[in-house]
């Protein structure tokens, strides 16, 4: 494991894309089943978002989060078709539960708004390198500082999970036990925390000697390697997403008169 | 004019009430190597950090006296701003790694982006240096995932293509096996070559010997002498400063072959031609007392063994019995696989484990832990209490010793690694080659008839390694199997009995010490060196 970001290169389009763009993605699809107001909204929304993440081929990757958020999905499911504040209406029973047709829409909204928010920030995470965000990030004038941390956590984090296992097996190795009882594991939870925290505030202060030894702390503005060249793709993408609003807006306006 | 001046430097840590660095003064000229040796805490790597400006500004403490780096004032001048003059690599190459990149380019970039250099520029730095230290076929990689050695080189890189006129190596190869010491030293050669000014902290003599124009002997915060490496290591009383002269220098003197000048040879070469001129054959090395012991302690019968797909070991057949056995080979040999099988972390995928007649294949690690000692390599993997005592007494009383017992074994312990007299200090606040000691008086308190040591060396000065034999000796007279896994082929010559190479899961030799220093082929199979002294021997 030599670190836990998400994102792979697969050289699609969307991977190409301006992480600003994608930004303005995960905006205008939170954005539309608001202003559209209706559920079949989400539909097209969460559509899009699994079209693109087969563009991006990363839609295998995408599949563990939508598996975790169908679990949430269907305790909303259960709690709100079935105790809804609201309900009235009875929708269909099930052995001796009753699920009503206004607790089932509400969930369905939450369900909705949950599903399509997860897969347009897959379609953000899992094609775009934390390194060009935060990179372009800086040259909007974010701190560096923050960018270091974002960037570090994706590298350092991993390496420190790594010494938990090294550390655990020096404890087990004086006789110290770590199966049974939850007395037994309170009792094994202290000698194998304290050389964690220890020796990161050791490899801490070490590395931060080696920023400050490659002048992570001037002043003076930073260079980066490459100017990213303008991709025609990022001009198309940002106008197609803000005809899709607009559109969804006159929509909206036309059938509110 | 000189490139570094240093100036009655007085240093002392926060909270701290001895000086660490005592009224330093020098000078060191332009493309001059210089090397800094001295024991552990005599201010070594103090003096390195003030020359960077770390010292006082990232330390803070209390300062006096004046450093010069091109006439730029150290203590006042940002570190940030000063590493463009002066480059510092340290010894762990893990922790040298900013983080910030997913790539070994990106990585060795990182210094230079800061700088603000336009990218052409740095491009081209970069593919130099990389180049040159032959890392570039690595730069796609990430650098988390490459081994000490590698990771080393890309921290050199990462300085060099900062182009300072002075570089500073603290300890680089001390955490490193051979083959990375090699690749670490190589680069040396290059640096020394191209004319670099070079600072270098380094336990391994025989290198300071090889690369240094003059050398800085400290002790206690001062500078003892400041002279050529044959004044230095000829002196009568350099052990006094817990240092040792290279093994030529002690073989020249041992025959009193001297220089015309009254000085020892430092070097192989130079020592070879004064024992070919004075006519003169250098002894065998003289070891501890040899054992016979012959009484089987482990059996490894058929063993297979394998992570994920990755076999390592397959039908491995191993006796051990009592003579202290030292384990060698390259990353990656199977070594630490091997005791990690024989103390129950791993379990084999076939075959058995016999601990004398019982067979522990199934044992846990709990079921070992008071017949198989284990020492890790990094004393900060287990140290939590915040008393030295206490610390030691954790794992003797986990296998069922009495407090009592605990305390009188914890105390021997710490007495034979030299730790009397800080049985109620803070772990934390002793250095890491003490912590070091912790770690093993922690398992040698435990009584275990078996004592495994993983890298007990590193970090170590000559005093420390000496503490360590000894401990080694009294072990083996006690009846225990100590197995140690070694990358100081010295320390191997010098205090076991028995050696096992291995190399890509194989056991490629497995008897005396003296016959293991003798296999050619298989020292080159291994990618292993001879300890010096076999070296000289041969040589003559």
């Amino acid at each position: 494991m030599s670190s836990f970001s998400l994102y792979v290169d697969k050289g699609t389009w969307l991977h190409k894309l301006h992480p600003y763009t994608k930004l303005l993605y995960i905006l205008v699809a939170i954005v539309i089943p608001i202003i559209g107001g209706n559920l079949y909204f989400f539909l097209i929304t969460i559509g899009i978002s699994l079209g693109l993440l087969i563009c991006g081929r990363t839609l295998r990757r995408a599949l563990p989060l939508v598996a975790f958020s169908f679990t949430l999905i269907a305790v909303i499911f259960l709690v709100q078709g079935l105790f809804y504040h609201d309900n009235e209406t009875v929708l269909f029973q099930l052995w001796k539960l009753t699920f009503y047709k206004e607790g089932v829409l509400y969930a369905t909204r939450i369900g909705g708004n949950i599903l399509n928010m997860l897969l347009s920030f897959a379609v953000f995470v899992l094609c775009t390198s934390p390194q060009e965000l935060v990179e372009e990030l800086e040259k909007s004038g974010f701190s560096p500082k923050f960018g270091y941390i974002i960037n570090s956590v994706f590298q350092i984090i991993p390496q420190m999970m790594k010494s938990k296992n090294t550390i655990m097996d020096a404890q087990r190795s004086r006789g110290m036990e770590t199966e049974g009882s939850v007395m037994v594991r309170v009792k094994a939870f202290f000698p194998m925390i304290s050389p964690v925290v220890m020796s990161s505030l050791v490899n801490t202060r070490e590395r931060a000697i080696a920023l400050e030894v490659r002048g992570f702390g001037r002043k003076n503005p930073k260079s980066y390697l490459s100017e990213r060249t303008k991709y025609v793709g990022d001009r198309i993408a940002v106008l197609v997403l803000i005809m899709i609003l607009a559109a969804v807006i006159a929509w909206r306006v036309v059938t509110c008169l | 004019m000189p490139v570094i001046t240093i100036d009655h430097l007085k240093y002392k840590y926060p909270g701290t009430d001895r000086l660490a660095l005592d009224d330093i003064s020098l000078t060191i000229e332009k493309g001059e190597f210089i090397g800094i040796v001295g024991r552990n805490g005599a201010g070594k790597s103090t003096l390195s950090q003030a020359i960077i400006g770390l010292v006082p500004q990232f330390y803070k403490g209390a300062y006096g006296g004046k450093v010069l780096v091109n006439g730029v004032q150290a203590d006042t001048c940002p570190v940030a701003e000063m590493c463009e003059k002066v480059g510092l690599v340290f010894q762990n190459p893990f922790n040298q790694l900013s983080g910030a990149s997913e790539t070994v380019y990106g990585e060795v970039a990182f210094g230079l982006q800061n700088l603000g250099i336009p990218a052409e520029e740095m491009k081209q730095r970069i593919e130099k240096v990389m180049k040159w230290l032959d890392i570039w076929e690595y730069k796609d990689r990430n650098p988390f995932n490459l081994s000490g050695g590698q990771m080393q080189r890309v921290a050199i890189a990462s300085v060099l293509v900062m182009q300072p006129e002075v570089i500073i190596l603290d300890e680089p190869t001390s955490q490193l096996d051979p083959e990375g010491s090699e690749q670490v030293f190589h680069v040396v050669d290059q640096l020394t070559e191209a004319g670099f000014t070079v600072i270098m902290v380094e336990q391994k003599m025989e290198k300071i010997a090889k690369y240094c124009n003059r050398v800085i002997l400290m002790n206690q915060g001062k500078v003892v002498d400041f002279d050529t490496p044959e004044k230095i290591f000829s002196r009568d009383d350099l052990e006094d400063f817990g240092v040792t002269p290279p093994v030529f220098t002690k073989a020249c003197r041992k025959y009193g072959l001297k220089r015309p000048d009254g000085t020892y040879p430092v070097v192989l070469e130079e020592a070879v031609s004064s024992f070919r001129e004075g006519g003169k054959q250098v002894e065998t090395v003289i070891r501890q007392k040899e054992l016979t012991k012959s009484e089987t302690v482990f059996t490894l019968e058929n063993l297979d063994f394998a992570y994920d797909t990755t076999k390592i070991f397959q039908k491995l057949n191993l006796l051990l019995d009592r003579k202290a056995t030292a384990i060698v080979g390259q990353n990656g040999a199977g070594k630490t696989t091997l005791v990690r099988l024989m103390k129950g972390l791993l379990k084999p995928g076939a075959g058995k484990i016999w601990f004398g007649t019982e067979d522990i294949s199934g044992k846990t690690v709990a079921m070992l832990a008071d017949k198989v000692g284990y020492v890790f390599q990094n004393p900060d993997d287990q140290i939590f209490k915040y008393n030295v005592l206490e610390e030691v007494m954790y794992g003797p009383l986990n296998i069922g010793m009495s407090e009592e017992e605990a305390k009188e074994k914890s105390l021997k312990a710490l007495e034979l690694m030299g730790l009397k007299g800080k049985e109620n200090h803070n772990p934390y606040d002793l250095e890491l080659n003490e912590r070091k000691m912790i770690a093993i008086a922690s398992i040698l308190a435990m009584d275990t008839d078996v004592v495994i040591l993983d890298e007990p060396t590193i970090a170590q000065d000559y005093p420390g390694r000496q503490l360590i034999g000894h401990m080694i000796q009294v072990l083996s007279e006690e009846g225990k199997l100590v197995i140690a896994i070694l990358h100081d082929m010295d320390f191997v010559e010098e205090y076991f009995e028995r050696v096992i190479i291995m190399s890509r899961g194989k056991i490629l030799f497995d008897g005396h010490v003296e016959d293991a220093f003798s296999q050619d082929a298989i020292l080159k199979e291994a990618c292993l060196k001879k300890p010096y002294y076999t070296e000289l021997a041969e040589s003559i």
